[in-house]
């Protein structure tokens, strides 16, 4: 197949939230000798694009979301290696630790948000719930990340954000790193406001900044 | 003698209470301090809000147990104390309560997905809300409110939990966001059809609370309304919460502002009413003289 004809399928694939299909695509682009990295930007990116509308318009709800999220680890776990093997490095966008914090034990809205930058190409370090505040410097010193991602669903837990802001600073890794909030008190002015570097109101919208961010289109 | 709530529902509107966690924040439950606990360790404090919001004006209060399942309760270690812990909130706010007064056992998701989404099954789910309701039956509840729920799935796995240990009315409240094409669950379950599904499974009330404003919810309980016989409750958010401009959290309706729809919640079908996150019993005590100015007019 050649590249116009296999990159719709794979978007299909993501927005159909088909794994096999994903997968299958995924291993004839490895087998047609396909530029890897074109195939992961122009063939299943499109469909996570798209998922990210169909969400946003209410027409995708959060099963669809979790499905079209595993469609593209299937079709990442055939090309991760590949990549990998060729020396290109396994994700473009970089690395990305992620937690809820501290004092705060919900996470299905940090899930997805992992899942998704996972699917939108990220390399992702979940450290769960309630996550010591300097456990998320700690583990994005060790792995070498850009970004930690900090989620708070209580407007109580969300000032651990502040603190964590505060914390980086302390530690003299203000600028070594972009710090994303997101829960469900949380808000863009809230992020202004203690000096983070941005805030994403769904999954969704959290893949465009991230990859925005990280400089990636 | 004190009619049964659901008697009480055909004569007027049945007013519920506000946010809970909050109120005991503000007593000071700390962050990463699961409330029930305090069931134990402060039954003052939790006591204090149910009686605040009785002289509010309050006819049920809802029990400090909305994070009481085993499941739910597992986050913290406490999962073997889930039958204590909700029999504790049941009896505190039954001690609260004056005479003619309800206590309604709140039961609030298990956080855990079911598959294919997660981890959960439907068996362990219907087991939890069991022993949720056993230990809330056992302390003297009145009825039951499945509430907060976002999976239809487990809202009808907590309705056959409860009703396999009990056969006290249950009322169900799904969450819902606001679409162009209408009220839907983070899941997709619609409002219209999730409700008569409930009512078919035996639910005794059925409705919505949290994330929609009370303007918000007018419309839903509207799309509930036409969907079901059964009486209906709503009990929206005073918006969602912002940054005030001293660092403190506040939520983006005003009391005035959130009252205001009230009665229109009321017109568009529902029968019993009642705050979520970001009201108070200044709020419950506003909409008393909402419902009630209105009746005698």
């Amino acid at each position: 197949m050649t590249k116009n004809e296999i990159f719709p399928k794979m978007s299909e694939a993501i927005v159909a939230g088909d794994r096999d299909a994903a997968r299958s695509l995924a291993e004839d682009a490895v087998r047609s000798g396909l530029d890897l990295l074109e195939v992961i930007e122009q063939g299943y990116l499109p469909g996570i694009q798209k998922v990210g509308d169909l969400w946003e318009r209410g027409e995708y709800f959060l099963p669809e979301l979790i499905s079209s999220a595993e469609a593209m680890k299937a079709a990442m776990a055939v090309l991760d290696p590949e990549l990998n093997r060729k020396g290109v490095g396994t994700r473009m966008s970089g690395k990305v630790v992620i937690g809820t914090i501290e004092g705060d034990i919900h996470d299905i809205g940090k899930n997805l948000v992992a899942s998704m930058l996972q699917a939108g190409g990220f390399e992702v370090f979940d450290l769960g719930a309630d996550v010591k505040l300097d456990r998320f410097i700690d583990k994005a010193e060790e792995v070498g990340a850009g970004m930690i991602c900090l989620s708070a669903l209580l407007t109580t837990t969300m000032m651990n954000q502040r603190r964590f802001i505060t914390l980086l600073r302390d530690r003299g890794l203000r600028d070594k790193y972009k710090v994303l909030v997101g829960g469900a008190p949380a808000s863009r002015k809230w992020a202004e406001e203690i000096g983070a570097d941005g805030y994403a109101e769904n999954a969704v919208a959290a893949v465009k900044l991230a990859r925005s961010l990280a400089g990636r289109p | 003698m004190t009619p049964s709530l659901l008697d009480l529902v055909k004569t007027r509107t049945v007013l519920f209470d506000g946010a809970l966690g909050t109120e005991l924040m503000a007593r000071g439950l700390g962050p990463g301090v699961p409330p029930e606990l305090w069931n134990i360790e402060r039954p003052d404090a939790v006591k204090e809000v149910h009686a605040a919001y009785f002289k509010a004006g309050s006819d049920v209060v809802s029990t400090n147990s909305f994070g009481g399942t085993s499941l739910k309760l597992a986050a913290h270690g406490l999962e073997g104390r889930a039958f204590e812990l909700n029999r504790a909130a049941a009896r505190l706010a039954r001690e609260a309560a004056p005479a003619g007064r309800y206590v309604a056992g709140s039961m609030g998701p298990t956080g855990k997905f079911l598959k294919p989404q997660g981890p959960a099954t439907e068996p362990e789910l219907v087991a939890a809300y069991a022993e949720q309701a056993r230990g809330l039956a056992e302390g003297g509840v009145d009825l039951f409110i499945i509430e907060t729920q976002y999976d239809l799935r487990e809202a009808l796995a907590g309705l056959k939990g409860a009703q396999s240990v009990s056969s006290l009315p249950v009322f169900v409240t799904l969450t819902f966001s606001a679409f162009p094409r209408g009220h839907f669950t983070i899941m997709g379950d619609p409002a219209a059809r999730s409700a008569a599904a409930l009512e078919s499974a035996g639910a005794a009330a059925v409705g919505a609370n949290c994330n929609l404003t009370s303007e918000q919810m007018v419309g839903c309980v509207g799309a509930i309304r036409a969907a079901v016989s059964l009486p209906v409750i709503a009990q929206a958010n005073a918006g969602q919460p912002v940054v005030l401009a001293d660092g403190t959290i506040g939520y983006s309706q005003t009391l005035e502002d959130y009252v205001r729809f009230v009665p229109e919640i009321v017109s568009a079908g529902a029968g019993f009413v009642g705050g979520c996150c970001g009201t108070n019993p200044a709020t419950i005590r506003a909409m008393a003289r909402a419902i009630r100015g209105e009746e005698k007019a």
